[in-house]
């Protein structure tokens, strides 16, 4: 147990080293590029005193280490500031009148709270389609890695890796939903609307989770304790289920954490923004082109926190599958 | 240099090479590739018809197999009249000018810093590997859509974004074959006659140790070509009237249910170039690890 305490106490600091190297990074970023949130916020009729009121109202002609402390001071209570375009409504009001002020305005904190969980069953769908397809897929070619379900496993991953996801979402709208009108696509009023964005998410992952299962199950196979095992008696199947499988979920999980977390998050986005799907992506994409700092940066600091989560979490149990990995 | 050139094919190198091109889909996937090359380099200079040029008369035109196609436009045209063929092969140039830069540019940058972080060792490979422990939680599509959508997107900008996010894997992967290598007796018999650092790491361990990650770098160009379609699909990436994957299918989707064609065909073409690159660089990897059993 003490190894598993010094371990999480070393990763957690570690992790909170990276959130705040990427809070800085992209909070200075969205300072140094040009373009000026404050004139998108009031629009274009209003006077220059009026755009420099307001700015001085934010904080934002205070020296940029100044507004960083007073952010980071606000992080430690919870507190991720407000939307500069987002009304409390849900209505985004660049430019009008009662735009002006922030007294009307969302906390970032309560828009990506409303926007996760829409997030988090499209990932969890995808995810979960992309294990059902891929791992009988996976585990059959590594098997038999010059058998013909290999071949094929291969081919399907090679067009899987080939296809854009922004193509083939535009291709699953044309046929699956306009013109055979199964499945709904743009928007969000039901769980059906989850299902084909998923699809796309799917077979992103797909593509890498077969090869590298079937590699490791080949590997693992070929490894001296599994002849032993079959020398002894047990049935091929006994040793799959409880060891060829068990050791190849290492590599697994380890992809899961170090690669499939950041493609996931990735294609995550672009898909949301394709369905316009109501997600924490979505939300994202239209606070860069609103220019809405800080939601930006409150969706920068949080994935960065879930991915580090995960890094940790993954580590944590490949330890507990295979006790000699210990951090 | 003639007897050099005969005992290429028994180097390491050589060998993979030779097992990669024993592979059919390593034929099948170059012949695509230089295929897809010669018509996008050769098809627009030769063509007296403009990628650019609009001629409303002509618009939504289907391809030529299709009832109201013509033989003048192939593939079709879009909605202001365009050849969907020449807009496709343009902007198939654009993203593999991206991907091969990107790539390139993450390679030169990632085995600068790998090689001499793994050979000399030190402070900077205790930077580097933290550098790369912290790539792993950064969302890398955050910062590029960050960085595209609040600047004003230029080809530079992009294969720039595309760099800064890739480079960390090659200098992880190059460090770690280059701490191996400079273990080996021929680094040490280099240092022993007087061979300077900079002379060992550049002539003798780059030389031994890059070539098989190279390889690996072709899946790469094909997956920074999907980045920029999507970077131009978001409208964060080669502006139009430039034409790329990204904004022509960004153009298509709003005449997606009367002209399908116009998002259908150009990403036809990028999906055969992603595919065809991803046989040669799936067939390069599995000689690499045939030739060197693994070992890397």
């Amino acid at each position: 147990m003490a190894f598993v305490l010094s371990f999480l106490l070393r990763r957690l600091s570690q992790g909170l080293v990276i959130i705040l190297l990427v809070g800085f990074v992209i909070f200075s970023l969205l300072r140094i590029i040009p373009g000026d949130p404050v004139r998108m916020m009031v629009g274009p009729m209003a006077s220059e005193e009026q755009v420099e009121e307001i700015a001085a109202e934010l904080g934002l002609r205070d020296p940029m280490v100044v507004q960083f402390g007073r952010y980071l001071f606000q992080l430690s209570q919870g507190d991720l500031g407000k939307s500069f375009i987002k009304n409390k409504s849900g209505a985004s009001s660049a430019g009008g009148r009662e735009s002006q002020g922030l007294d009307n305005k969302a906390n970032v904190l309560d828009l990506i709270i409303s926007t996760v969980p829409f997030s988090l069953q499209l990932a969890g769908l995808g995810i979960a389609f992309a294990l059902l397809f891929s791992i009988p897929l996976g585990i059959a070619a590594g098997l038999r890695p010059s058998g013909i379900i290999a071949k094929i496993a291969f081919a399907i991953s090679s067009i899987f890796v080939s296809l854009p996801n922004i193509w083939l979402a535009i291709l699953l709208i044309l046929v699956i939903s306009t013109n055979l009108q199964w499945l709904p696509a743009i928007g969000y009023k039901g769980f059906s609307y989850t299902i084909l964005p998923a699809i796309i998410l799917a077979v992103e992952l797909s593509a890498v989770i077969v090869r590298a299962l079937s590699s490791s199950v080949t590997a693992i196979m070929q490894e001296s304790y599994v002849q032993a095992g079959v020398v002894r008696g047990l049935s091929m199947g006994h040793m799959i289920r409880h060891h060829v499988l068990r050791n190849s979920s290492i590599p697994m999980l380890n992809l899961f954490g170090a690669q499939l977390g950041g493609l996931l998050l990735g294609s995550m986005f672009v898909v949301e923004y394709i369905f316009n799907y109501p997600g924490l992506g979505l939300l994202t994409i239209n606070a860069v082109f609103q220019r809405d700092f800080p939601v930006i940066q409150g969706v920068a600091i949080i994935t960065t926190a879930v991915l580090v989560l995960i890094n940790i979490i993954v580590d944590l149990i490949s330890a507990g599958i295979d006790r000699r990995l210990q951090y | 240099m003639a007897k050099e050139k005969a005992h290429f094919w028994y180097t390491v190198n050589g060998r993979m090479l030779l097992a990669a091109w024993k592979r059919p889909e390593f034929k099948f996937g170059l012949f695509v590739f230089i295929f897809l090359l010669l018509l996008s380099i050769f098809l627009p200079m030769l063509s007296e018809v403009s990628a650019t040029k609009i001629a409303v008369r002509d618009r939504f035109m289907p391809p030529v197999v299709m009832e109201g196609g013509s033989a003048k436009h192939l593939f079709g045209t879009d909605q202001l009249g365009r050849d969907l063929l020449l807009r496709s092969l343009i902007g198939l140039q654009n993203a593999l000018l991206i991907g091969v830069l990107s790539v390139l540019g993450m390679f030169i940058v990632g085995a600068i810093v790998g090689i001499v972080s793994g050979y000399r060792g030190g402070w900077m490979d205790t930077i580097l590997m933290r550098i790369t422990d912290a790539q792993m939680s950064i969302p890398v599509v955050i910062l590029a859509i960050t960085i595209l959508g609040v600047s004003r997107p230029t080809p530079y900008s992009v294969i720039l974004v595309l760099v800064l996010a890739g480079w960390p894997t090659y200098a992880r992967v190059i460090r770690s074959a280059a701490l191996s290598e400079s273990k080996k007796e021929y680094v040490r018999a280099a240092k022993i006659i007087g061979a300077s650092n900079t002379r060992i790491m550049a002539r003798h361990i780059a030389p031994n140790i890059l070539p098989p990650v190279a390889f690996i770098g072709v899946l790469d160009i094909a997956r920074m070509m999907i980045f920029e379609a999507i970077f131009g699909f978001i409208g964060i990436g080669i502006q139009p009237p430039t034409p790329t994957f990204g904004n022509i299918l960004a153009d298509g989707t709003k005449y997606l249910i009367n002209a399908w064609w116009i998002t259908v065909i150009p990403g036809l073409f990028l999906f055969a170039a992603l595919l065809s690159l991803n046989f040669i660089g799936n067939a390069l990897e599995k000689a690499r690890n045939d030739v060197l059993g693994g070992h890397h």
